[in-house]
């Protein structure tokens, strides 16, 4: 291939050379299962609210096009710009997700969307992929950067009262799930970050307690997660209705087209859009997507393997666990694995917001786990080639800004 | 994670000490081990770096326990246990092919093909409720081209359709909506031949009662969904719906109706507010008629007044006033307390405020033999007995008869009466109760009594399903009676004195000439509604049998609050009013039932067996007969008086 080329000394070749191909190859497969899941998927549910049979099909085309690009071309910046649209973007999330609560659209008791002229936004969903870079950001300048008095700069004192400010803000859409996602990535980054194994376990042990509280606090996690627990009380339409399409669908697949349980699920498109893979193309199917999904989570987790920077191994690091955990929490709730909880497939599900947000978040881990060059063993330390500083002082003047 | 096996280091190193030889072996070298890199680490510990890749190891490991997980459920889910889809997700658009149910063809009823609701007959085989199938017709609005003229042809076929409406329907954007319901089969084919897309139809079925208000209140009805909401149709709905012969009742429909013109009739002539009548073989329970009236059209439920739909007979509960005597001395002589010849006080007994008296125009002798404590009703001799019956054995009895339960009926509706609880049961309600007040029953649960004291005293199981009799003479087998709480004896002495009430005592207006009727008469003042009895407004009612000879049916006549008429003299009390009704309905339904009147020689001549004198004399050998000297009530009648007596003084 010309880009491998190693004479080619272009920008795109040496952008293609330094990339993780691997990762990059599952999100091609994914954008690809994502249309074809969507034709099987999106008629019914269109018929439904009474749209034309292709508006979910047409729409999506544009997103996961879009969705593309924007994989392709964050994937080109270098980890310093990641880490200024991060800061900028988290801000810009961060203040639209303070916006919902006062302007929001209210869709079945949460307020989580903006309504915009062509599609509702939901801000969180961009927060995501931010918080995770800007933690991983503040965590690393602990290594990089004195304050004036002698101390270290207490990384991780600011990043948990970044953290408190996010949860404090889904918490009041509400929004348990984004929220139970984001402080998953969030424990994760300061596992990585080395926090003592103590302090950890108390960690996990404080968000289950978090949990029994949403538990004890919100009546739809209340719910939801008794009708978990017991599967003969309540209404379980939909999760019977899911895995019955799973049922259906067996080792094969009815095959394209052929699903029936798939006409009645009422969110075929977005959340269970597992259960129609399931059932038209059978449990080869299931396990192919979720081989994508471990490949491209262990292919980057690899890339990290080979890094020294701290901001990238933490950034990329808790990127990658928000994406993989999305995906989880989608097959595992059409699966009945864990209670259901409406989140979306990476670029599979339907949905402009997800696509986009995901697209970012992939993005990003391409640009950081990229191979850089770096100052070997004996190369003369170039005071001005230090990244974190400049990192550092852009960073303080996007906070002034 | 790294520093936890230091602590397995440290903790079984003790055991290790006190372990056997072999143990140690096993044990120990990989512990060494684990010690050995423990104290490496902590002379020299993992760089940042070093150690965030250890942790991106464990990172990756718990993405492959996650996804592990989920390949495992998706295996369960597709191969190992997979959730079959339920029919109607997968099953195809066409609709079952209709076939006849040979269970249904081998009832002898009148059956129709697919309907699913059986029919409810008389026990001569007249429907009294069957199902006809109709045809709901919708459509799918997303199939329709053209809805103007869809409903313009449907107009054609269904004149009283709205085509405006039915326009606005078909212009819905919904995939479901009704155009007509309840369209006859003929009118279905109709419509199928305009062969119209988009429009579908639904089969039903829906329920009519052909008799219209005859036994409207037992059959009670359906609701949209085939299901009984009221009646025999509610309580028989599972039998109704699975078991495709027609249910049999013991209703005979030619008897109800003239039972209830009958009833309508006296009820329309003493102006009553409402009125009841049953009438019941004594030997089996069968309920031939069960009459409530003021009553509806069974075909118009939904519409009918909440008074129609009351059934008095068994929902009613009416204080059984003077033909509740007549339990009073049924258990006053199977317990051997009172004998006909013993004779009882009729002196107003005072008890606080109120006084047990008899009407003043009745001018008792101050003294009254059994039968005549019967024939003219008194109530202070029939509390009397009741005290000498006393507390206890008074509970008990009305206990076995049924009294204090709910009347077992295979209605639904069927209430409980309303009686004191035994703690609440003292003096003053053993006296109210020996004369028929202070408890509330309902009519069936009256006539049940009734037919207890005159079939040889066995107590029956009311019912409505007809039975399967052994022979018209003896119609039940021993074990299929109920059980026997009045000998036989007195089952016969009953009977005479249920006869002398027609023909010496006040129920003379009920005499049917040729049926040998007996019977008892039963006037409750009304309690208005702050709780007090209102004067001249009665229950008037009359429960008896006939023939008395040898009872075959109890009937009971109920009319509430009824007004005099000249013929009555303006007395509104039970002897003037249900007597006479009861006569008639006797008269006109007993023919009905196989009974004929006898010719005059031949009722004399049984009349003459039946005939008891109205003040028996003492039989000798009789040492102490109940009457004046001899009277075991007067002792708790006077503390009462007394007491109330002090009370006034104050």
């Amino acid at each position: 291939m010309a880009l491998a080329d190693r004479s080619n000394s272009s920008q795109k070749a040496q952008w293609w050379r330094s990339l993780d191909r691997v990762s990059l190859s599952c999100v091609g497969i994914l954008i690809a299962l994502g249309y074809i899941l969507m034709l099987a998927a999106s008629p019914a549910v269109a018929h439904r609210i009474g749209a034309s049979r292709n508006m979910f099909i047409l729409k999506q085309v544009v997103f996961l096009a879009l969705a593309g690009s924007v994989v392709i071309v964050t994937s080109r910046l270098s980890p310093r710009m990641i880490g200024r649209i991060a800061v900028m973007g988290g801000v810009v999330a961060l203040g639209a997700t303070f916006l919902t609560l006062v302007h929001g659209m209210e869709i079945k008791g949460a307020r989580r969307w903006i309504a915009l002229p062509l599609m509702s936004v939901q801000p969180s969903e961009f927060l995501k992929p931010c918080f995770a870079v800007v933690t991983g950001l503040l965590l690393s300048l602990r290594h990089t950067l004195t304050l004036a008095n002698g101390w270290r700069f207490p990384g991780r004192l600011v990043a948990c009262g970044v953290y408190v400010v996010i949860a404090a803000l889904l918490q009041a859409q509400p929004d348990i799930g984004m929220l139970s996602v984001i402080s998953m990535v969030f424990i994760t980054q300061l596992f990585i970050d080395g926090l003592p194994i103590i302090i950890f376990g108390m960690l996990v042990t404080a968000a289950m307690g978090a949990f029994g509280v949403a538990y004890l606090v919100f009546d739809h996690v209340h719910s939801r997660v008794q009708r978990f627990l017991h599967p003969d009380v309540g209404d379980h339409y939909q999760i019977d209705t899911s895995m019955r399409a799973f049922g259906n669908g067996g080792l094969l697949g009815r095959g394209p087209g052929e699903g029936r349980v798939k006409d009645l699920l009422p969110d075929a498109h977005a959340d269970f859009v597992f259960s129609v893979a399931g059932e038209e193309y059978g449990f080869v199917m299931c396990l192919f997507i979720i081989a994508v999904f471990t490949v491209l989570v262990f292919s980057t987790l690899n890339r990290l393997l080979e890094e020294k920077n701290p901001y990238v191994i933490l950034s990329a690091g808790g990127l990658v666990t928000g994406f993989g955990l999305q995906a989880f929490v989608n097959m595992g709730s059409s699966l009945h694995l864990i209670p259901t909880k409406g989140m979306t497939l990476p670029f599979i599900s339907y949905g402009g917001s997800s696509a986009l947000s995901v697209a970012l978040t992939i993005g990003m881990a391409l640009a950081l786990t990229r191979h850089r060059m770096e100052s070997g063993l004996f190369t003369p330390s170039p005071s001005s080639a230090e990244t974190a500083p400049r990192l550092t002082r852009s960073f303080h003047k996007d906070q002034h800004q | 994670m790294a520093f936890r096996p230091s602590r397995k280091t440290s903790r079984p190193q003790p055991e290790q000490k006190n372990g056997t030889e072999k143990r140690r072996f096993f044990l120990a070298y990989p512990l060494e081990r684990l010690r050995a890199w423990w104290d490496d680490r902590k002379e020299n510990p993992l760089s940042w770096l070093e150690k965030s890749r250890n942790r991106l190891v464990y990172l990756g490991m718990g993405f492959l326990f996650l996804y592990g997980g989920v390949a495992i459920k998706a295996l369960f889910a597709t191969i190992l246990a997979p959730m079959a889809p339920l029919p109607n997700q997968i099953g195809s658009s066409i609709p079952e092919i209709p076939h006849p149910d040979p269970r249904a063809m081998a009832g002898n009823g009148f059956v129709l093909p697919n309907i699913r609701r059986a029919s409810i007959m008389d026990r001569n085989g007249q429907p009294l409720a069957l199902s006809l199938p109709v045809v709901q017709v919708y459509a799918n609005p997303m199939e329709i081209i053209e809805p103007e003229d869809v409903a313009k042809k449907l107009r054609t076929i269904l004149p009283t359709l709205n085509v405006a409406e039915t326009v606005r329907r078909l212009k819905q954007k919904k995939q479901f909506v009704y155009l007509a319901r309840n369209i006859a089969p003929v009118d279905e084919l109709a419509i199928n031949n305009l062969g119209i897309p988009g429009l579908y139809f639904e089969n039903g079925e829906q329920r009519h009662y052909p008799l219209g208000n005859v036994a409207a209140q037992i059959l009670g009805s359906v609701d949209i969904d085939n299901k009984g909401i009221a009646g025999v149709e509610k309580f028989f709905n599972q039998r109704l719906m699975q078991d495709h012969t027609p249910l049999r009742l013991s209703i005979d429909a030619r008897v109800q109706a003239a039972v209830r013109d009958e009833l309508n009739e006296a009820k329309n002539l003493f102006r009553a507010i409402g009125a009841s009548a049953i009438l019941m073989d004594v030997h089996t329970g069968e309920i031939l008629a069960m009459v409530s009236l003021p009553d509806y059209d069974a075909n118009n439920f939904a519409h009918a007044a909440d008074d129609a739909r009351f059934n008095r007979a068994v929902t009613g509960m009416y204080e059984p006033g003077s033909t509740f005597k007549l339990q009073t001395a049924a258990m006053a002589l199977q317990l051997k307390v009172a004998h006909p010849w013993d004779q009882f006080s009729t002196t107003p007994i005072h008890v606080g405020r109120f006084t047990i008296s008899d009407l003043k125009t009745d001018h008792f002798a101050p003294w009254l033999a059994l039968p005549s404590v019967m024939a003219y009703s008194s109530n202070p001799a029939s509390a009397h007995i009741a005290l000498d019956v006393g507390r206890e054995r008074q509970h008990d009895w009305l206990k076995n008869m049924g009294f204090l339960d709910r009347v077992p009926v295979e209605l639904p509706e069927a209430g409980r009466p309303l009686v004191p609880s035994i703690k609440n049961w003292g003096e003053t309600t053993v006296m109210t109760v020996g004369f028929g007040h202070g408890v509330a029953e309902s009519p069936l649960a009256i006539v049940r009594g009734t037919a207890c004291t005159g079939n040889g005293g066995y107590l029956v199981t009311p019912t409505l399903l007809a039975r399967e009799h052994l022979n018209d003479d003896v119609v039940m087998a021993e074990d299929q009676k109920g059980p026997h709480l009045i000998s036989t004896e007195n089952s016969n002495l009953l009977r005479r004195i249920l006869r002398l009430v027609v023909t010496k005592g006040i129920g003379k207006k009920a005499e049917s000439p040729g049926y040998l009727v007996g019977g008892k008469t039963g006037t409750a003042e009304k309690i208005g509604a702050h709780g007090g009895y209102l004067k001249h407004v009665n229950i008037t009612a009359f429960t008896g049998m006939f023939p008395m000879n040898d009872p075959k049916y109890a009937l009971y006549v109920m009319l509430d609050a009824p007004q005099g008429t000249a013929e009555t003299h303006g007395w509104t009390t039970a002897g003037w009013i249900a007597a006479p009704t009861f006569s008639r309905i006797v008269t006109r339904t007993a023919p009905m039932l196989g009974l004929f009147p006898l010719d005059a020689a031949r009722a004399q001549q049984l009349d003459d067996q039946l005939a008891l004198p109205l003040t028996p004399s003492v039989p000798p050998g009789v040492r102490h007969p109940l009457g004046p000297g001899n009277d075991p009530g007067a002792v708790t009648v006077n503390r009462l008086a007394a007491r109330h007596g002090a009370h006034h003084t104050h």
